[in-house]
C-alpha cells in the first residue's frame, strides 16, 4: 500500500510539474567534479556569496543614503551614528568590496596555475577578466559616495589617471566628472554605475561565465593518474558543496570581524582643499600609485605609461593567455614561465603596496 | 598510488598534515574570534586570547587527526592509530614551544638586521641622490627578500621536524588491507557524514544561531564615534496607550460636562436672583 503523499510533497510535486524543479536541481547539483572536491575550487563560489551580501547591504544603506553632494556625507554620518546597526551594515558593506578583490585574485590566480584557462576554456577565461575589470570598477564607483576628503581625493587621482588613456580617456574622465572639478554631477553619474549599470552587467557576465563553466565542465586537478582521478571523481553535492559552505562562513565571519576591528570612519567633509590630506586610492589600487611615483614615470608621457599602457598592455597579454599558451601542460611545476611570471607579479604588487604604506611616512 | 613513509620527504609529509590542518581548524577559530569581538573583547589581548587559545585545543586535535588520518590512508596507503590526532598535537605544540619561539625571535632578529644593514647601504653617499620612491622600494627589497628567504628556510626547518614527528607515527602504523577505492571512501566518510540532510541541517541551524547571536551581542551604535558628530538628544516621546488616553479623554469630559452644568446652574440662580430686584427697582420710582 502506498502511502499518501503530504502537504508539502504535494506543493513540491505542483511546482516541479510546471518548472521542472527535479530536473533543475539534479542539473545544478549532480556534475561531476574530477579528481573529487576540493578547497581550491571554492573561490568562485566565495565570489558570488560576497555579491550577494553586497547587494544585500547595498539595498540597506540605499533607505537612508542620498545621492546629493549637499546631503551625501551628512546621510552617511546619520547612517554610522544615529540608524540601529547602521555602522555595522556600511562596514561590512565596506570591507566586503575589499574582500572581493582580495577573492577575484584568488580566484583568477588557482584558475591561472591549474591551468584552467586552456582549451576549452577560453571563454570562461575572458568573462572571468571581464568580470574583474567591473569588480574594480565596483570599488572604484563606491569609493566616492561617502563625500568625505578620502572618496573625494581618490576619485580625483583616478579620474586624472583615466584621462591619460589614449582616445576614450578625455571622454570617459569628463563624462564621470560631469564639470571642472568633481561635484553633484560626479557623483550622480557613480551612484547610477554603482547601482544600476554594474550590478546589472555583473549578474550578466556571471551568468554566462557559470553556464560557460557548465558547458565545459570543471577542469579537475592538474596532477594523478587517470586511476586516481577516477577513483576520487564525485558530484557537486554534497562534498563541494559542504567546502562551499565552509569557506562562505569562513569569508562572511573575516568580514564582520574586520567590521568590528576597523569600522568605517569618515574623514572631514569633502571640499576642492586637500588641506592636510594625502590624497591616496583604495589600497588595491596603492600599488599602482606608488609605480607612478617612480621618478621613471614622471612627466606626461611617463604617467601615460605607468598608469594606463602598462596595465593595459598586461590586461591584454591576460586575454591573449589562452590563445599563446596553447600547450596542454597544466601542471604549474612543468610550467616554469607561468610559475615565474606569476610570482614576480605578486611580489611586485606586494613590494608597491608596502612601499605606499611606508610612503605616506615622508609626505607628513 | 600510495607512497612508503620514507618515499615522502619530511618536509612534504609535515607539509602536507599541517597546512590543511591549519586551514581545517581556522573557519572555527574565526568565528570564535568573532563573537568574542561582537562581545567587546579583543582576541589578541589577554581575557579574550586565553579564552581563544583553550577552545583553539580541541579544535586543534581534531584537524590534526582528520587531515593525519586523510594522509595516512589516501597517501601513505597505511590504516591510522586512534590517537594520531592527540599524539600529533602535543607533540607539534611542544614542538611550536621550543623551535617556534627560537624562530620567531631568529625571524625578528634577523628583520631588525636586515632592515639596519639595508637602511646602511642606502644611506652610502652614491645612493644619496635615489629620490624617496625608488629608496623605499629599494630599501624593502633588499632587507624584504633576506627576511624572505630566512624565515623560509626556519619554516622549512620546522615542517622537517613535524615530519618527522608524522613519519614516527608512519613507522609504527601497520598497512591498510583495504584496496584504494575503499580507503578514498573511508577518508571521505571522515570528513562528510553519510546523513547529509542531517548535516545540511545541522549546519545551517548552527550558522543561523551563531548569527543570532552576534546580532544579540552586537552594539547598536558605533563604538566609534566621529569626533565632530553632534549626536541629535532628543527626547523620546511617551509611549501612547489607546486605552488609557481615551479614558483620560473621557474623564476630562466628564468632569468638563458637570463643569458646564455647574456654571450654567449657577448662572440660572443668579439670574433668577438679579431679576428680583430689578422688579422692585422697577416698582420704585427713579430719584431724578
Amino acid at each position: 500500500m502506498s502511502a499518501q503523499p503530504n502537504l508539502l510533497e504535494k506543493v513540491i510535486a505542483f511546482v516541479d510539474e510546471r518548472v521542472g524543479l527535479k530536473t533543475l536541481q539534479a542539473k545544478m547539483l549532480h556534475e561531476p567534479v574530477p579528481g573529487g572536491s576540493r578547497w581550491a575550487y571554492v573561490f568562485g563560489s566565495c565570489l558570488l556569496f560576497i555579491f550577494i551580501m553586497q547587494v544585500v547591504t547595498g539595498i540597506l544603506l540605499m533607505f537612508y543614503y542620498v545621492p546629493s553632494a549637499d546631503h551625501a556625507y551628512a546621510s552617511t554620518q546619520y547612517i554610522i551614528h544615529e540608524v540601529d546597526y547602521g555602522w555595522f551594515i556600511l562596514s561590512y558593506h565596506f570591507w566586503g568590496s575589499s574582500a572581493m578583490v582580495v577573492m577575484v585574485f584568488a580566484h583568477m590566480s588557482q584558475v591561472f596555475l591549474w591551468g584552467a584557462y586552456k582549451s576549452p576554456r577560453e571563454m570562461i577565461w575572458l568573462v572571468g577578466l571581464a568580470l574583474f575589470g567591473i569588480v574594480m570598477a565596483f570599488g572604484f564607483t563606491g569609493y566616492l559616495l561617502p563625500w568625505d576628503q578620502r572618496a573625494y581625493w581618490a576619485t580625483t587621482v583616478g579620474v586624472e589617471i583615466m584621462d591619460k588613456a589614449p582616445i576614450v580617456g578625455d571622454f570617459l574622465a569628463r563624462f564621470l566628472k560631469g564639470g571642472p572639478t568633481p561635484g553633484q554631477m560626479t557623483l550622480s553619474r557613480f551612484f547610477v554605475i554603482h547601482v544600476m549599470i554594474l550590478p546589472a552587467a555583473l549578474m550578466g557576465l556571471a551568468g554566462l561565465h557559470l553556464f560557460l563553466f557548465r558547458k565545459a565542465g570543471p577542469a579537475g586537478p592538474f596532477r594523478g593518474t587517470p586511476d586516481e582521478l577516477k577513483a576520487k571523481t564525485d558530484y557537486f553535492f554534497p562534498r563541494q558543496v559542504w567546502k562551499d559552505m565552509v569557506a562562505m562562513g569562513a569569508v562572511f565571519a573575516t568580514i564582520c570581524s574586520l567590521a568590528f576591528i576597523e569600522p568605517v570612519v569618515l574623514l572631514e567633509e569633502a571640499t576642492p582643499d586637500p588641506g592636510e590630506y594625502h590624497p591616496e586610492p583604495e589600497w588595491y589600487f596603492l600599488f599602482l600609485f606608488q609605480l607612478l611615483r617612480l621618478k621613471i614615470f614622471s612627466g606626461e608621457f611617463g604617467q601615460f605609461l605607468g598608469g594606463v599602457a602598462i596595465p593595459g598592455a598586461f590586461m591584454v597579454l591576460l586575454a591573449a593567455l589562452p590563445f599563446i599558451d596553447r600547450s596542454p601542460e597544466r601542471n604549474i611545476f612543468k610550467r616554469p614561465v607561468a610559475l615565474v611570471g606569476w610570482i614576480l607579479i605578486m611580489t611586485s604588487i606586494l613590494i608597491f603596496t608596502v612601499s605606499a604604506i611606508i610612503n605616506r611616512e615622508f609626505l607628513d | 598510488m600510495t607512497a612508503q613513509p620514507s618515499q615522502l620527504s619530511p618536509v612534504k609529509l609535515g607539509f602536507a598534515v599541517a597546512w590543511p590542518a591549519f586551514w581545517t581548524g581556522v573557519p572555527i577559530k574565526i568565528v570564535l574570534g568573532l563573537l568574542l569581538l561582537a562581545m567587546g573583547q579583543h582576541p589578541w589581548e589577554f581575557p579574550g586570547l586565553a579564552f581563544l587559545l583553550l577552545l583553539s585545543i580541541p579544535v586543534d586535535i581534531w584537524a590534526v587527526g582528520l587531515t593525519g588520518r586523510t594522509v595516512f590512508l589516501e597517501r601513505l596507503g597505511l590504516q591510522p592509530q586512534a590517537s594520531l590526532g592527540l599524539t600529533l598535537w602535543w607533540q607539534g605544540a611542544a614542538l611550536y614551544a621550543t623551535y617556534g619561539s627560537l624562530a620567531c625571535f631568529l625571524g625578528r632578529q634577523t628583520i631588525a638586521s636586515s632592515q639596519a644593514v639595508a637602511a646602511k647601504i642606502m644611506d652610502m653617499e652614491l645612493l644619496k641622490a635615489v629620490p624617496v620612491a625608488e629608496r623605499i622600494s629599494i630599501e624593502l627589497t633588499l632587507w624584504g627578500s633576506v627576511s624572505a628567504v630566512v624565515l623560509l628556510a626556519l619554516m622549512l626547518g620546522g615542517l622537517f621536524l613535524f615530519g618527522k614527528l608524522v613519519q614516527r607515527q608512519a613507522d609504527a602504523a601497520s598497512p591498510a588491507s583495504a584496496p584504494y577505492e575503499a580507503r578514498v571512501h573511508q577518508w571521505d566518510l571522515m570528513r562528510v557524514p553519510a546523513d547529509q540532510p542531517l548535516m545540511l541541517t545541522v549546519f545551517t541551524a548552527t550558522g543561523v544561531a551563531l548569527v543570532l547571536l552576534l546580532w544579540a551581542f552586537m552594539p547598536v551604535t558605533t563604538p566609534h564615534p566621529h569626533e565632530s558628530y553632534k549626536q541629535d538628544e532628543k527626547k523620546a516621546a511617551p509611549a501612547l496607550k489607546p486605552t488609557e488616553a481615551l479614558q483620560k479623554a473621557e474623564r476630562v469630559l466628564t468632569q468638563a460636562e458637570a463643569s458646564v452644568q455647574a456654571l450654567e446652574a449657577k448662572a440660572k440662580k443668579s439670574k433668577g436672583k438679579a431679576a428680583a430686584p430689578d422688579k422692585k427697582a422697577a416698582a420704585k420710582p427713579k430719584k431724578a
